[in-house]
């Protein structure tokens, strides 16, 4: 039977995999939009990573920020600039 | 025997760290200013996780999970302290990361306008071609 600590701490190390993917991701993509996506993914696991680690005040203010404006304000960059990085569709 | 509760633990600080040499090969490395606004905010992000994750502290028993530095009663007794004291994770990391994020947000919409403007005045947003600008 597996006790509910080492249920937590499972817990966790997937978030932390799932965001050092999505990292991995967005910072390797040459398609901008697709990049704010991956980095919307690491942020969401790094929501539930806070709201797990005893931190729900931090969650309330962290969500609508980085789920939220982080995106909205990059993607307001990339349709004032370019959409893909290194030039337009190489 | 290992514990895999150690294990555990140490895969989510490995996996953070590794955040943040990525996020720095993309501010460092990548050509584009919009990924780079994309790797600072990972970067802060991670910094954030990191000192929420050393305010955590160890559970005292399997199932006696830590609680939130929050006290739910308006005149606490001094066993409602004692149980606060012997659960309650670390508030101050707590709120020196809630400043961080709101900081950060500002600092990230200060750069995304410096972006634009460079973007109007050289019409492209690759370092490569703005170092060989002149004048």
């Amino acid at each position: 039977m597996i006790s509910p600590e080492t249920l937590v701490f499972g817990v966790l190390a997937a978030l932390g995999l799932i965001s050092m993917v999505a990292t991995f991701m967005a910072v390797l993509e040459r398609d901008l939009l697709k990049a704010v996506l991956f980095s919307a993914v690491q942020s969401t696991a790094y929501a539930f990573m806070f709201y797990i680690l005893m931190a729900p005040d931090i969650l309330l203010v962290y969500v609508p920020v980085a789920v939220g404006l982080y995106p909205a304000v990059i993607l307001f960059l990339i349709k004032k600039t370019e959409r893909f990085e290194g030039g337009e569709e190489e | 025997m290992i514990d895999v509760n150690a294990f555990l633990f140490s895969v989510l600080v490995f996996s953070l760290i590794m955040n943040l040499g990525i996020s720095l090969y993309g501010i460092f490395w990548r050509p584009s200013l919009v990924k780079k606004i994309i790797a600072l905010t990972i970067l802060g992000d991670t910094a954030n996780v990191l000192a929420i994750v050393v305010g955590y502290r160890a559970w005292i028993a399997p199932n006696r999970p830590p609680i939130p530095p929050v006290l739910t009663t308006w005149k606490p007794t001094a066993a409602d302290l004692s149980k606060f004291s012997s659960l309650a994770v670390d508030p101050l990391p707590q709120a020196l990361v809630l400043t961080a994020v709101v900081i950060g947000l500002a600092v990230t919409v200060f750069l995304v306008f410096l972006t634009i403007q460079v973007y109007r005045l050289h019409g492209t947003t690759d370092v490569r071609k703005i170092a060989k600008l002149k004048g």
